[in-house]
């Protein structure tokens, strides 16, 4: 009995700073996850759950990432750490066989050197010299619970966002590890994959797995949490059941998303149809190059045929026609993998159709490059890493604004882009430091500061906190009021419902109105 | 056929050898020749030219210095100024050099792009070289293609934020220079990353590996291999032997 009590894992941190000098991230922390018991940590962005979730994981050792002060306990074994160099040393790969993590940004679990789905996922059973046939029991298991069969051959490094979480919650389970820690597990996943995930964590709970999921919104699949444990400002804020808190008005008003109430496109912009469309698809097809073995070798190789691949795959866009007026808010929808990123990626020209034509104004952008559509098309990329490139924040916004404003105007049109998302004070600041929904925030700021006249974003709400998307609402809603034309893809129906004149789902390479 | 990757690193270092115990003109451009087809039958010919071309233009340029204006031996003079002078034995003898010099660099870098980085490391893991040591092998070869690909997300990043890339070489170089710093910061960050990954799947454990990859290696291409390397040790052997007896 006291064996079925006792925590799978526990940390007690009074505090832990990392070795830059800063202060500490974290304080006051004292968890235990006991096994089947579905946890879910809830922070807003800047709470320190992502370092609270990478500590628990193994991926940040004490002593190698930071310094810290207070105890990890894992299968009952206690070590004990002051922030001195006689600290004990973690070793990952131990650690990793009991504690699978999912980290925020899926990619980073890639090895990079597999060249299948299938490999990639067995990639810890290898490591673990697991034999051959128990590998491919595990493959055939876990490709069924996540929906990954029909992709078992595909190159990792290919796989849309929804798709490579699904594999990265596939490489962190199939090694059964007794605690699975998940930073943002429902992030761009779409509406089945989301109801599936869920399914496959209370399956995991009901086999005696401690389930830990850092969130930075109280999501439906984790009002079935057994505890709830609010952070704010590296600390534990409130625990207990997800009642009790909701009960004493202990959860945070930023950490419930979904709060706007408005009826479909209440309170958007009036849309100016009549006028040309800002921007308009007609009859585009697109389809991928049959993949290559060799991995890495570039993810936007394309191929003009159309309609029809010659792999036997259907092309992505079929005899795509879309046209978004001045002032709309267009939402795409659809399953993950249907083609939706590589849609958006044709708005600026950064994909070029087999067939048919893009226009923005009214003008064909076939041959314009990509720079100079940039003046009118604004992207924000799914990932912000793929969008931040510079090394502050305030440069980074500024960065080709001198190409359209004139010099002088520059600074202040950073600065304005950078306070409207919030972020003035961070103007100094290293992206690459800052939280993921802080990171997003100013991939916005950097498409807003050039004010074009179509706004493409690719899942713009992923990762943003209660007061991250209320920054981004009230963003797109007024450069739709200005006039711009947006077109956002997204998973969120509950914001896409608020937001947007018309939703439309991408299936099968074609588009239908919902 | 699945070529195997020790049977493609047989070919291409055996046929590095010969030419080299061979040094002759024709072979050398033969080989090139060769390389650069199968360089471009296997598409990789574009990612192979400009790696070459990197090794290769400095290796030439200072041969010809060397040997095309001081050459000890030459009697043609072609043209003099002062004590260097051009003899057309001292161009050949670099143009030799410089042939031979291309057709390893090229046969060895042909083999570097075409081969399957997946077999390759399942090869190693199974013939017990250590999944640390096959990783970093590994990741040699895939380094220049993820630092491409790196550098052409950055790249649409910048593009989409108003950068013009134009046509040609020069405007290539020219955008380049913005590229090169978020470049290396990005990958330096993305190691960090990928080592806490690699670690926590239990990569660096010290225990038996098992590999879920099955590299066929049919008895033909285990024989070519055994030939190749004969035929590799008698070139040499043939190279020496002369030598040896004073001839």
């Amino acid at each position: 009995m006291a064996e079925q009590n006792r925590p799978a894992l526990a940390a007690g941190i009074r505090h832990f700073a990392f070795h830059d000098g800063g202060a500490p991230v974290l304080g006051g922390v004292d968890v235990a996850f006991a096994p089947g018991t579905l946890t879910a940590i809830l922070g807003t962005s800047g709470s320190g759950k992502s370092t609270l979730g990478r500590l628990l994981a193994g991926w940040l050792p004490p002593g190698v990432s930071g310094s810290l002060a207070g105890y990890l306990e894992l299968a009952g074994t206690r070590l004990e750490f002051s922030g001195s160099g006689a600290d004990p040393r973690i070793d990952p790969a131990q650690w990793g066989r009991h504690v699978g993590f999912v980290p925020q940004d899926p990619a980073a679990v890639l090895s990079t050197v597999k060249a299948t789905v299938a490999e990639e996922l067995v990639f810890g059973l290898e490591n673990a010299g697991a034999d051959r046939a128990a590998m491919q029991a595990a493959v055939e298991h876990m490709s069924g619970l996540l929906g990954l069969r029909e992709l078992l051959e595909r190159d990792p490094s290919r796989l849309s966002g929804g798709q490579l979480r699904r594999l990265a919650i596939g490489c962190a389970i199939i090694t059964r590890p007794h605690v699975l820690v998940m930073d943002e597990p429902f992030a761009s996943l779409d509406a089945a994959g989301a109801a599936e995930l869920a399914a496959l964590v209370r399956n995991l709970v009901q086999e005696g797995t401690a389930v830990v999921i850092l969130s930075q919104a109280a999501e439906q699949p984790l009002l079935d949490a057994d505890t709830w444990i609010v952070l704010a400002d590296g600390t534990v804020r409130a625990s207990g059941t997800p009642a009790e808190l909701k009960a004493a008005g202990k959860v945070p008003d930023a950490l419930c998303r979904g709060a706007s109430q408005a009826a479909p496109g209440a309170g958007v912009s009036r849309v100016r149809v009549g006028a040309v469309p800002a921007l308009e698809l007609r009859d585009v097809s697109f389809g991928y190059q049959p993949e290559a073995s060799r991995p890495g070798s570039g993810p936007f190789r394309r191929r003009q045929q159309s309609p029809a691949s010659r792999d036997g795959r259907p092309d992505v866009l079929q005899n795509v026609n879309l046209a978004v007026h001045p002032g709309q808010i267009v939402a795409l929808t659809g399953p993950n993998g249907a083609g939706k990123s590589t849609l958006l990626r044709h708005l600026n020209g950064l994909l070029r159709p087999g067939s048919g034509s893009v226009l923005v104004g009214g003008a064909d952008i076939s041959g314009v490059p990509v720079g100079v559509t940039a003046a009118s098309v604004g992207v924000l990329f799914q990932h912000p890493r793929d969008q931040l490139f510079e090394r502050t924040v305030q440069r980074e916004v500024a960065f080709g604004l001198d190409r359209i404003f004139p010099r002088d105007e520059v600074g202040e049109r950073a600065q304005a882009a950078l306070a409207a998302v919030n972020l003035a004070a961070a103007a100094g600041e290293h992206p690459a430091e800052l939280s993921a929904s802080r990171q997003r925030l100013l991939a916005l700021a950097t498409v807003l500061a050039r004010r074009p006249s179509v706004l493409a974003l690719d899942e713009p709400t992923v990762a943003l906190d209660g007061a991250g998307l209320q920054l981004l609402d009230s963003a797109v809603r007024s450069a739709a009021e200005e006039g711009a034309a947006v077109v956002l893809v997204t998973h969120d129906l509950v914001y896409a419902r608020t937001a947007a004149h018309r939703i439309l789902a991408l299936e099968g390479g074609r588009l239908t109105e919902r | 056929m699945r070529v195997h990757p020790l049977t493609g690193l047989a070919v291409a270092g055996s046929t590095a050898v010969i030419t080299t115990a061979a040094a002759s003109l024709p072979l050398s451009l033969a080989v090139v020749a060769a390389a650069l087809g199968v360089s471009g039958v296997t598409g990789t010919l574009r990612r192979l030219l400009p790696a070459a071309a990197a090794v290769l233009v400095p290796l030439a340029m200072s041969l010809l210095m060397v040997h095309g204006l001081a050459f000890p031996e030459g009697s043609t003079v072609l043209a003099a100024w002062g004590p260097a002078r051009i003899t057309s034995e001292g161009l050949a003898f670099a143009a030799e050099r410089a042939s031979l010099l291309s057709a390893v660099v090229l046969v060895l870098l042909a083999w570097s792009f075409t081969v399957s980085i997946p077999d390759l490391v399942a090869v190693l893991s199974s013939r017990g070289v250590r999944g640390r040591l096959g990783f970093v092998a590994a990741s040699t070869l895939t380094l220049l293609p993820a630092i491409a690909d790196r550098a052409v997300r950055i790249r649409q990043a910048q593009e989409s934020r108003g950068l013009v890339v134009r046509r040609g070489l020069l405007h290539k170089v020219a955008a380049f220079r913005l590229q090169a710093v978020p470049l290396v910061l990005s990958l330096v960050d993305d190691a960090g990353t990928r080592a806490a990954a690699l670690e926590a799947r239990g990569f660096s454990s010290t225990g038996p590996r098992t590999n879920y990859r099955v590299v066929p290696d049919p008895a033909g291409q285990r024989l070519l291999r055994a030939v190749l390397v004969l035929a590799a040790a008698a070139a040499v052997a043939a190279r020496l032997w002369p030598a040896g007896t004073g001839g």
